[in-house]
């Protein structure tokens, strides 16, 4: 399989050369850029920038969207939890006026937005993730004499934590996704978006380029990480079920 | 031991008048039995009885009421001495698919039926108990494993055991004979007739479409089945194997009796 992976990634960088050197700057121009983008001395501030604000909102929205979702097991919290699944419908341009009124700088405005723009999505998969508990879970518990809290603390909190721990692996990508939009509505603390608007702006899609190849390698690493964690944390599951 | 010197005392689950209808639509009907406490004389002789009837006629939801996590629409069902009705957690289950915690190691899934049952123990006696069942039922290297690391077969004694441990008397099985080979049948078998043994009140109900195995090891046998012209299933035989001899007898497929027994129940299906 790692083979064929490879077989393909250099023929797609091969014809991506070749066809190259009209809009599109090719691969050699790209790995130039890389180099003079990891060599720029504000690279460092700016990925820390980015990488902290993501772990920021991860960390916040992870709790509200868990609190949201465990609350929606009590049936008056449910329809709250499900429109909540349904604001990923919600444009965040709309909003943003908004919560610049109610935030009182630009790095709150940042977060804010970012736990907005996430947290349905969590609750999405969170709530999936509860769904599909097997009703005989509970009877179980029932017939070992578990009390209400128990039951939600052994088959909802702890028995999927593993699954939460994996939501969070899947939504990062969204959370990485959304960074680079709102780092663009508060540039003075810089980020990684900020680096692409300004690219951008001065039409240097070299530059553009090689920040997109940066944030695409620090997501794919990112998503390594937390994958090998979930593994570590929970080593049940990686276990297949023997009949 | 003498088979056939037994005496029969207090009911100790009965089941009067049990109903259930979605809607329009009637699923058991009127179903009646009841349980008695079987005294053996120099052993503790608990009770198994099974409700045999073919596939889709009603056999889960009857477990669900017996075990009390579902109420029956007519009826009630009544257990132990004092035949109060039956409440959710009173008895055990042991579903077709062996529910465990897949995030628990099986010695976790185990101290999880010490750590709600109504006789209070140290950390340290749990640790003893565990191990002295994990000893009696081959499960002792599996002890630090996860569910999904052992067969079908072990994950069944578990999950039987800690229904044991939790100290329910009354403890009910789903197909418990169901997508095991016939070796895993025999230790089935054999761990049943072990927990039954375990204590004079133990009463394993088996509800099942196996009737061989179901019959050779159950004191009692009754068969769930609709009437002619009537819906929803009903209990239509009931079979006292104590008085027809052929219950606790290790060798009892080998019989004639036993095998006509087996023909008879067929037909009735």
């Amino acid at each position: 399989m790692l083979t064929l992976i490879i077989i393909e990634v250099v023929i797609a960088v091969a014809a991506w050369q070749l066809s190259g050197g009209g809009l599109i700057p090719t691969p050699s121009k790209v790995l130039q850029a890389l180099a003079k983008i990891v060599q720029d001395p504000g690279f460092i501030d700016n990925f820390f920038s980015s990488v902290v604000l993501t772990i920021k909102g991860m960390f916040a929205s992870i709790v509200i969207a868990l609190i949201i979702s465990y609350l929606s097991i009590v049936p008056f919290f449910n329809p709250i939890a499900r429109f909540v699944v349904k604001c990923r419908y919600l444009t965040l341009t709309g909003l943003t006026f908004l919560f610049t009124l109610w935030t009182k700088d630009g790095h709150d405005l940042k977060i804010s937005l970012l736990i907005f723009g996430i947290v349905p999505f969590f609750v999405t998969s969170l709530l999936s993730v509860i769904d599909s508990i097997n009703k005989q879970e509970f009877d179980l518990c029932t017939t070992l004499r578990m009390n209400s809290w128990k039951t939600l603390w052994e088959v909802v909190i702890i028995g999927r934590l593993d699954q939460v721990f994996e939501v969070m692996r899947q939504n990062f990508a969204i959370a990485w996704m959304m960074i680079t939009f709102v780092e663009g509505l508060s540039m003075s603390e810089g980020g990684l978006g900020v680096m692409l608007i300004k690219a951008n702006k001065y039409v240097q899609l070299d530059i553009v380029f090689g920040t997109l190849v940066i944030i695409f390698l620090l997501g794919i690493f990112f998503d390594y990480i937390l994958g090998k964690f979930r593994e570590w944390l929970f080593p049940y599951t990686k276990l297949q079920t023997r009949s | 031991m003498n088979a056939n010197v037994y005496t029969k005392s207090a009911p100790l689950i009965t089941a009067e008048h049990v109903g259930l209808q979605y809607g329009e639509k009637t699923i058991l009907r009127d179903i009646n039995f009841c349980v008695h406490d079987i005294h053996r004389p120099d052993m503790q002789q608990g009770q198994v009885v099974s409700l045999i009837g073919r596939s889709g006629i009603g056999k889960t939801q009857l477990f669900r009421i017996l075990s009390g996590l579902m109420k029956p629409t007519a009826g009630v069902v009544k257990i132990d001495m004092d035949q109060h009705p039956v409440k959710a957690g009173e008895v055990g289950i042991v579903p077709q698919n062996y529910i465990l915690f897949n995030h628990r190691t099986i010695y976790q899934n185990l101290k999880i039926g010490l750590d709600n049952a109504a006789v209070k123990l140290t950390e340290s006696e749990k640790k003893a108990v565990i191990e002295d069942y994990a000893g009696t039922f081959q499960l002792t290297e599996h002890l630090k494993k996860y569910p999904a690391q052992i067969s079908g077969g072990q994950r069944q004694r578990v999950s039987i055991i800690q229904q044991v441990l939790t100290g329910n008397k009354f403890i009910l099985l789903d197909e418990p004979f169901s997508g095991l080979d016939i070796l895993m049948i025999d230790k089935v078998i054999q761990l049943l007739l072990k927990v039954s043994t375990l204590h004079e009140t133990n009463t394993l109900i088996i509800v099942s479409h196996d009737i061989e195995n179901a019959t050779a090891i159950s004191d009692t046998i009754w068969l769930l089945a609709p009437e002619e012209g009537k819906e929803g299933a009903t209990i239509v035989q009931e079979y006292d194997l104590c008085k027809m001899g052929l219950a606790w007898q290790p060798n009892i497929r080998e019989e004639s009796s036993f095998q006509q027994l087996i023909t008879e129940i067929k037909n009735k299906l």
